[in-house]
């Protein structure tokens, strides 16, 4: 660890954080000001997250790859800003030039670059771009763009070429969905290790849409609560683990989330399905509630992160182990009815963050879970949510309140933008 | 994107605008066209010439297929292949806009520019580009009309503005004096609806006759303020010159239901103000850049106060400022339209939309049996339609932000 920490800091051009963004780095930052900060990472004192990763700001992915959109296998990022669209427009040239328009930003953005000029020349220039991120690096920005059910009605004469499978979620149990929190005809999921760079980026491109769409609902999530291949498990706001059993290795990203030539409209191929949820969690009543019932909710030990059938966070639960002839890990628990084993195989690719709305009007602190999905059969997630809806533990302690759907499309060649071929 | 060449264009812009309008009068001869590069292609008599934008290892490049044309008219076929930087393309000369294009992302089908030029040395800017500008000369004289006639335009559409600003201020005076006269017989329906009849004049050309201040006051008294003594909010009293002007006769009329002396006091005095008012503006004087800044800012208005529902907060009537501010700024938009769109057509057209989305949306709203004719604007309203209103103007006020600097560059 040493021998790491040491390379980084030769390379003087890198900018670091420490890994936890709300953990101790962040008191550190609080305590003595930015500078008081940055003299901690530059010191040799850094306290390691329990990853032991630290971040690197300069870090950047690509936007024209011509696969995969970024933002879904990649390793997740610590902060992201989810908005969604509503097209105002009619005119389908206006949804194409925003496509090509938003394409090109997000390539600048992911480069760490600003979406025009931060000092127009002109006393009377108006800034193209909004400025906040200027000077900040790239930070592993990616942004993904989803194309909602409404592109392909009847307003832009696209219905041939919308994908098999998007369409308004059916209504699932439980759900508590509020119409100003649902739906969009368009989404952008942004992540990144600064949140200023996440925001900015949504800033800018809901502002290169002015006039074709207006926004329509939001999450600002702080915190990782899924996490991808060789990322430690983070927790979400109820203090457990969330995503040890995510899908993870390349070959069941491929059987579970892209799209292959001839599953779908072939544009599509190499894309996949977003499953978008803002779930609210009753936080307060959940922190009254003993360990024993917490831990029976989700069917697993809250400090470890073990099966209730196991030791390790990593045993595989088992569901049949009886103690005074019960399961041990109860059939209702979260983890039992979200299994793979208990749902005919099915997985989803999770890559959810802890989101909080500060307090509601009650006085109780209003947070939870922006759950993010990405599926190649939105199917899958309509199996576990009824399932989870019906009969979950931790429905006493979450209400989905807000839902969208989107195709998500592969990312471009240099030189064309995303979802072009749906212009034909 | 900014540059050391943008720089130039702008501190040059007022000693150019007079001179050189196009350069027509040349007497080169025809026949040194294409001796700075490859031949041009014509078309029909049409000199055909493309730019091409696409990135590189040396970063993002603009690529002008020919150095050299002949005068007249001219296509430029606009093409970003790859180059994600790059968004527009001007067509300079003596530093000032002869031609533009935007919206330029890279995969979007190639876009033209026709122009007609006279002879002389013009320059192809691509800001962004790794080389921004590029050479380009035009040979011979023209053979139709010169292009650059956009700032005399401009400057004839500021002055005509004028006397759109002398009728609204001139319809105040009277509209104001009735509201007196109506208050003065303690008639308050009639007092009521007639300040909804007043209401719009001042916010139509609320932009042009804020800043006002009566001889031997300092801009820092409000005594003296006329904006403050005719339009001020119960939000934001001055304690040491206490309420004055509309807003306070509307808390006696639509508050307090009662016509009292000093309600009649307040709209003598309002009268007096609008008639200073009246007199003072006969001072002014416009330029292209207060019409763009003025219409930006009746929006802005829009925003801040209609929308939130604070500019009326007795009568409701904000949605008859908020039409008033809209066809304020149409107005400023319309007179400047001309020099404009031979500036940046594609701006013009977009701008000329969203307002006429604007008023499409206002439309709906509008109720003959309601003061000043349009819904009154309650909480309820507030609560279902604010989002809708307010992101509409915001798409119309976005565009309108850039049109200062167009003028300004004409």
């Amino acid at each position: 660890m040493d021998e790491q920490h040491s390379a980084q800091l030769s390379t003087s051009r890198r900018r670091l954080i420490q890994g936890a963004g709300v953990g101790a780095g962040a008191v550190v930052a609080l305590g003595a000001g930015f500078a008081g900060g940055r003299a901690s990472a530059d010191g040799a004192d850094v306290p390691m997250t329990d990853d032991g990763v630290l971040v690197d700001l300069n870090a950047s992915h690509a936007f024209y790859t011509g696969s995969h959109q970024a933002g879904i296998e990649t390793p997740q990022q610590r902060h992201t800003v989810f908005m969604t669209f509503d097209l105002t427009t009619t005119s389908t040239q206006d949804l194409q030039r925003l496509l090509a328009q938003w394409s090109a930003g997000i390539a600048q953005l992911q480069a760490g670059l600003p979406v025009g000029s931060v000092q127009p020349a002109s006393p009377v220039g108006v800034p193209a771009d909004t400025g906040e991120a200027y000077g900040l690096g790239p930070a592993s920005l990616t942004v993904t763009v989803g194309l909602g059910p409404g592109v392909f009605d009847d307003r832009f004469g696209l219905a041939d070429k919308k994908p098999k499978l998007l369409a308004d979620l059916p209504r699932l149990p439980s759900d508590r969905l509020r119409p100003e929190l649902t739906g969009g005809d368009l989404s952008l999921q942004a992540c990144a290790d600064d949140p200023q760079v996440a925001y900015h980026a949504v800033r800018v491109l809901a502002r290169l849409g002015r006039g074709i769409v207006n926004t329509r609902w939001t999450v600002l999530g702080f915190g990782r609560a899924s996490a991808g291949k060789g990322q430690a498990t983070p927790r979400n706001l109820m203090g457990f683990k969330d995503g040890t059993r995510n899908v993870k290795e390349p070959a069941d990203i491929e059987k579970f989330v892209w799209l292959d030539d001839g599953d779908d409209q072939a544009w599509m191929t190499g894309g996949t399905y977003l499953v978008a949820r803002k779930i609210e969690m009753n936080i307060e009543i959940w922190d009254s509630s003993n360990i024993t019932s917490q831990e029976q909710v989700f069917g697993r030990t809250k400090a470890v992160g073990a099966p209730l059938s196991g030791k390790h966070e990593f045993d595989t639960p088992d569901f049949t182990e009886q103690a005074g002839g019960k399961p041990v890990i109860p059939a209702t628990s979260h983890v039992a009815l979200a299994a793979a084993e208990n749902n005919d195989g099915v997985r989803i690719l999770r890559r959810g963050y802890n989101y909080t709305d500060g307090i509601n009007e009650l006085g109780q602190l209003d947070a939870g879970l922006l759950f993010l999905a990405y599926v190649n059969d939105p199917d899958h997630f309509i199996q576990l949510q009824t399932k989870l809806g019906s009969s979950d533990r931790l429905n006493e302690y979450i209400s989905h309140i807000g839902s969208g759907i989107f195709a998500v499309p592969p990312a471009p060649r240099k030189g064309h933008y995303l979802a072009e071929e749906i212009f034909g | 994107m900014s540059t050391a060449s943008r720089k130039a264009a702008v501190s040059l812009v007022a000693a150019l605008a007079l001179a050189s309008l196009a350069a027509c009068g040349s007497s080169n001869d025809a026949s040194d066209a294409g001796s700075g590069g490859a031949a041009p292609k014509t078309k029909n008599g049409v000199s055909q010439v493309s730019v091409t934008m696409a990135s590189g290892a040396g970063g993002d490049a603009c690529k002008v297929s020919t150095a050299s044309v002949p005068a007249g008219p001219v296509t430029f076929a606009i093409k970003n292949e790859s180059a994600t930087g790059l968004t527009e393309v001007e067509l300079l000369q003596d530093q000032k806009i002869v031609g533009e294009k935007e919206n330029l992302a890279p995969g979007l089908p190639a876009t033209s520019l026709t122009l007609t030029l006279g002879g002389g040395d013009y320059q192809v800017y691509c800001p962004g580009a790794s080389a921004e500008l590029t050479a380009f000369k035009v040979t011979g004289h023209a053979s139709a009309q010169p292009t650059g006639s956009a700032g005399s335009l401009l400057a004839q559409g500021a002055t005509q503005y004028g006397s759109y600003v002398t009728t609204q201020v001139q319809a105040m005076v009277a509209a104001v004096q009735k509201l007196q006269q109506d208050v003065d017989a303690g008639n308050l329906q009639a007092a009521q609806k007639q300040y909804g009849e007043a209401r719009p004049f001042y916010e139509k050309i609320e932009s042009d006759v804020d800043g006002f201040v009566l001889p031997g006051f300092t801009p820092t008294d409000n005594r003296g303020n006329l904006d403050y003594l005719i339009d001020m909010r119960a939000s934001n009293l001055d304690p040491a010159v206490g309420w004055h002007g509309f807003h306070a006769v509307e808390r006696d009329l639509f508050q307090g239901q009662r016509i009292t002396a000093k309600t009649k006091k307040l709209a003598a005095e309002l009268t007096t103000n609008v008639q200073k008012l009246a007199q003072l503006s006969k001072t002014l004087t416009y330029q292209p850049e207060d019409l763009a800044n003025g219409a930006a800012g009746l929006l802005e208005e829009v925003q801040s106060n209609k929308i939130s529902g604070e500019e009326e907060n007795y009568s409701h009537i904000d949605l008859v400022d908020f039409a008033g501010n809209v066809e304020g700024a149409q107005q400023a938009f319309a007179h400047l339209q001309p020099g404009l769109k031979a500036l940046d057509a594609s701006l013009t057209d977009t701008i000329s939309q969203r307002f006429d989305t604007v008023t499409t949306m206002l439309d709906t709203y509008r109720d003959p049996s309601q003061i000043g004719g349009y819904q009154r604007y309650t909480a309820e309203l507030k609560r279902t339609d604010a989002n809708k209103l307010s992101q509409t103007v915001q798409a119309l006020q976005d565009s309108l932000a850039h049109l200062a600097e167009k003028v300004a560059t004409a």
